[in-house]
C-alpha cells in the first residue's frame, strides 16, 4: 500500500470550476489585485472572526510585512521558537531585526517561560508559532506581552482554524500571518499569504506596504514592497475556503485514529499531550519515536512517505549559528529534533491507509527493530 | 476628424490570451500539481536566459524582488548608497530602500535615461552600486555608465523591467551589467497572469546566491545556509510566461514598427510635440512610447474625448514623492527630469494596434495643435 505525504492530485482531480474561473480571468485580465482578491480577503477575515485580511505574496511576507508595519527594524530583537520552519526567523531577519530563539515544551510548542527569559531592552515583538497547527500557549504569552508592552504577531502559517477555548488563532495578537502554500490546509496553486488583523491602522499600512507604498496610481506615501496575492490564487482560494472546515475535520479525525493506534506503543512512541481546550488542526501529525531514522526508512520502504519537520533546529543551522547560538542552548528542541517524525495526515487518507500506517509502526517495534 | 465610437485603448491585454493557448497549457500542467519551482520554472529560466544572451536567469516573485535580490546578492545593504534615476517607477528606489541602502538620484538626458555626466558627482565613499534604468524599453548608455562604475569599482545592476529584448549593438540588456532585473508584470512586453520577475546574470556565483535567497536560504530541504526570503516565480506563471515568450520578438518588432510610424508622423509637430532623439545601433523595444507635449493637461482630455487612451509615466518623480522626503531632495534638484515630468505623455503603442489606429491618433494630435 502507498501512503503519499500530500494529496494535491486527489484534491484537484476535478477542478473544472476553478479552471473555468481562471479562463474568465484571462478574459478580464484583472491579474493584479482584481475583485477576486477583495472577495477572498473578506471571506478569510470572516472565517478568522477578524475585521481585516490582507492578501500578500507569501506566508513569509505576511510575517515580514506585519513586523515592518509595526516598525520593527535594525537593532531590534523579535522572540520566536527555535523549532519552526526557517521562514519565521527569515522574516525577522528580512525586517532587519535579530531573531531571539526560545526552547520548546514537550508538546513541540514555544515555551512561555523561555519567552520571558529572552526579553531584553531591545525586544520589539513576540512571534509565537502555532506549530504543526497546534495553538501556542496564548494565555501565558499574552500576559508576558502585556507586562512588557510588546506586540504579539502570531505565526499562524500552519494553523488556519485552530483555536484555544473556542478563540481562533489570529485573534490573540495585533496581527497574524498565514501561508497559502500548496501543502497547507487552505492552499492555492503557488505561493500566497494572508495577514489578519483587527487594527484599521495596521490594515491601511499593510495595504500600502504590499503595493509599493502607493496611495493611488501616482502618489507614493512610503517606500514599500511588491507582495500581492495574485488574483489567480485568490480565485483558487475562493473555491477552497468553503472546504476548509471539512478539511480540518478530516485531518483531526485522522489524527485521532493515529493517536489511538500509536498510544499503545509507548514508551517507544511518544504522542505529545493533547489538550481538551485546544483545537489542533494537524497541518502536521508529529510524534517522538525511538530509533527514528530507522523507523522512517522502514516506513518509506513500505510505501509510507514519512517526513521530519525539521531535523535541525534553527539555532543550529549555519544561518543560526552565525547569530552566536550553539549546541545545548535549547536542549528540548535539540532532543526533539533527533526523535520527531511526521506521518501523512491529509484529508484524503482512507481508513485503510491510517490502519496501515499504525500497522507498519507497530511492526517496526515488534519485529522490525530486531531485524 | 472625429470618429464617434472609435477607441484606441492604451493596452489590449485580453487579446494576448484570446487564442486559448495559455488556458490549454495551464489546464494541462496544473494536473501535475507542481506548483512551486520544478522543471517548468527551470525551462522557462533557460529560455529567458537565452533570450537575453545571459548565462543564467532566476525566476522570482516580481521585478521589484529581482532588483532587491540583485542588490542583496552583490552585498548592498545598510549604510550603502545606490545611484539611480528619479524618473523611474517607484519600485527601483523601493528595492534599494528594501535592501537597507539609500537611493541617490542623478538627472536624466533627453532620452529619459540616466545621464552619465552626473554620475561622478553622485559617487561618495558609501556608493556601492549603480542602477541604470532602461526606461520605456530604451537601453541606458551602458558604455558610459560601465566606464564610471569600473573606475570606482561599483557594481552595475540593469533595471530592465521595461526592456526585455532591447539591445545595444549585439549585447542584449540583462547581459551587460553584473545583473539584470526584469518584470513579468502583466502590462510588460513579456507579461504573465500575475506578479513575476526574472534576474539575469553572467555570474554563476550571483545566480547561485539568488537561488538560495529566493527559497529561504535553503541549500537543500533541511539545510539553511543563510537567512533568505520567499520570492519564487510561481510554476503556473512560468507556464504562462513560456507561452508568451514564444511571441516576444514579434511583439517587440511590432511595437518598433509602430514607434517608427509615430516618429515620422509626429516630427512635423515640433515644437508642440517633441520626439526624443533616437540612437543608431540601439534596439528600443517600446514598452512605452513617450513624447513631450505642450498643453498636456488639455491634450489628454481632448484625446480621451476622441477615444484615445493615454497615460503619464510618471506624473511625480520619485525624489518629489512623500516617501522620499527624508532623502533631502527638493524641487529643482533634477531640472531635466522635472521639466520632462510636466510634458511627458505615453501614446498607445501595443502590438494589437493597426496602422489605421496609429494614423487616427496622429490625426487627433494634428488637429489639436493648429499650424
Amino acid at each position: 500500500m502507498r501512503v503519499p505525504y500530500s494529496s494535491l492530485r486527489e484534491q484537484f482531480a476535478d477542478s473544472e470550476a476553478i479552471l473555468r474561473d481562471i479562463k474568465g480571468l484571462l478574459e478580464t485580465t484583472q491579474f493584479t489585485l482584481g475583485p477576486a482578491v477583495a472577495r477572498f480577503e473578506a471571506a478569510f477575515a470572516r472565517i478568522c472572526g477578524a475585521r481585516f485580511a490582507v492578501g500578500v505574496g507569501t506566508g513569509t511576507d505576511a510575517l515580514f510585512l506585519s513586523l515592518k508595519a509595526l516598525g520593527v527594524g535594525p537593532g531590534d530583537e523579535v522572540i520566536t521558537a527555535a523549532n519552526t520552519f526557517i521562514a519565521t526567523a527569515g522574516a525577522i531577519v528580512a525586517a532587519g531585526a535579530r531573531p531571539a530563539f526560545v526552547d520548546a515544551t514537550d508538546d513541540f510548542n514555544i515555551d512561555p517561560a523561555g519567552i520571558e527569559r529572552a526579553i531584553t531592552p531591545r525586544t520589539r515583538a513576540i512571534m509565537p508559532v502555532h506549530y504543526a497547527g497546534q495553538p501556542a500557549r496564548m494565555g501565558a504569552i499574552l500576559l508576558i506581552a502585556a507586562a512588557h508592552r510588546l506586540p504579539v504577531v502570531e505565526d499562524a502559517c500552519q494553523a488556519i482554524g485552530a483555536s484555544v477555548d473556542g478563540r481562533l488563532v489570529s485573534s490573540f495578537g495585533v496581527a497574524a500571518g498565514f501561508s497559502l502554500h500548496p501543502l497547507k490546509n487552505l492552499n492555492v496553486w503557488g505561493d500566497g499569504g494572508v495577514i489578519v488583523t483587527s487594527s484599521e491602522e495596521l490594515d491601511a499600512t499593510l495595504r500600502l506596504l504590499r503595493n509599493h507604498g502607493l496611495r493611488n496610481r501616482d502618489e507614493v506615501e512610503i517606500f514599500g514592497y511588491n507582495s500581492r496575492l495574485d488574483t489567480l490564487h485568490a480565485i483558487v482560494g475562493n473555491h477552497l475556503i468553503t472546504e476548509v472546515e471539512a478539511i480540518t475535520a478530516a485531518r483531526i479525525r485522522n489524527a485521532r485514529a493515529l493517536d489511538a493506534g500509536l498510544l499503545p506503543l509507548a514508551p517507544r512512541v511518544r504522542i505529545p499531550a493533547r489538550h481538551a481546550n485546544e483545537r489542533h488542526v494537524f497541518h502536521l501529525y508529529m510524534f517522538e519515536a525511538d530509533d527514528r531514522d530507522r523507523l522512517r526508512a522502514y516506513l518509506i520502504e513500505r510505501g509510507v512517505e514519512a517526513k521530519i519537520h525539521y531535523p535541525v533546529p534553527l539555532h543550529l543551522q549555519p544561518a543560526g549559528r552565525r547569530l552566536g547560538y550553539r549546541e545545548g542552548d535549547f536542549p528540548e528542541a535539540e532532543r526533539q529534533a533527533k526523535r520527531i517524525i511526521t506521518l501523512p495526515v491529509h484529508q484524503h487518507l482512507s481508513q485503510d491507509q491510517v490502519d496501515y500506517m499504525v500497522e507498519v509502526v507497530t511492526d517496526f517495534y515488534g519485529t522490525g527493530s530486531r531485524r | 476628424m472625429t470618429e464617434p465610437g472609435r477607441r484606441v485603448t492604451y493596452m489590449d491585454l485580453p487579446r494576448q490570451f484570446a487564442d486559448g493557448e495559455v488556458v490549454r497549457r495551464v489546464a494541462e500542467e496544473f494536473s501535475r500539481c507542481r506548483f512551486v519551482l520544478g522543471p517548468q520554472v527551470a525551462e522557462f529560466e533557460s529560455r529567458f536566459a537565452r533570450l537575453c544572451g545571459a548565462a543564467h536567469a532566476v525566476g522570482l516573485n516580481s521585478g521589484t524582488d529581482a532588483l532587491f535580490l540583485a542588490l542583496k546578492a552583490l552585498g548592498a545593504g545598510a549604510g550603502d548608497e545606490v545611484i539611480t534615476v528619479p524618473n523611474s517607477f517607484v519600485a527601483t528606489a523601493g528595492a534599494i530602500v528594501m535592501a537597507g541602502a539609500t537611493p541617490v538620484f542623478v538627472d536624466v538626458n533627453a532620452e529619459y535615461l540616466m545621464d552619465p555626466a552626473g554620475l561622478e558627482d553622485a559617487i561618495t565613499p558609501r556608493t556601492r552600486a549603480i542602477i541604470p534604468v532602461h526606461l520605456t524599453g530604451n537601453p541606458a548608455d551602458m558604455d558610459a555608465v560601465g566606464a564610471v562604475a569600473s573606475r570606482h569599482r561599483l557594481a552595475v545592476i540593469e533595471d530592465a523591467a521595461q526592456a526585455v529584448g532591447a539591445s545595444i549593438g549585439s549585447r542584449r540588456v540583462g547581459s551587460i551589467g553584473e545583473a539584470g532585473a526584469f518584470s513579468l508584470f502583466p502590462l510588460k512586453n513579456l507579461g504573465v497572469a500575475g506578479d513575476g520577475g526574472m534576474l539575469t546574470t553572467n555570474s554563476a556565483a550571483v545566480a547561485d546566491r539568488v537561488r538560495l535567497l529566493r527559497h529561504h536560504g535553503l541549500r537543500n530541504r533541511d539545510e539553511v545556509e543563510v537567512f533568505g526570503y520567499n520570492s519564487r516565480l510561481d510554476t503556473l506563471q512560468a507556464i504562462v510566461g513560456d507561452a508568451v515568450l514564444a511571441g516576444v520578438e514579434q511583439v517587440a518588432e511590432t511595437r518598433i514598427r509602430h514607434a517608427q510610424l509615430y516618429d515620422r508622423a509626429l516630427a512635423p509637430l515640433a515644437p508642440h510635440v517633441i520626439v526624443p532623439p533616437r540612437r543608431a545601433g540601439v534596439r528600443q523595444v517600446f514598452h512605452t512610447y513617450v513624447v513631450q507635449v505642450e498643453a498636456r493637461d488639455r491634450l489628454m482630455p481632448f484625446l480621451e474625448s476622441r477615444g484615445v487612451e493615454t497615460k503619464i509615466h510618471y506624473p511625480i518623480p520619485i525624489h518629489l514623492q512623500k516617501a522620499a522626503e527624508s532623502l533631502g531632495y527638493k524641487r529643482g534638484s533634477f531640472p531635466v527630469c522635472e521639466a520632462q515630468t510636466g510634458r511627458i505623455l505615453s501614446l498607445p503603442v501595443h502590438e494589437y494596434l493597426t496602422d489605421d489606429d496609429l494614423e487616427y491618433v496622429v490625426a487627433q494630435l494634428m488637429e489639436f495643435y493648429p499650424r
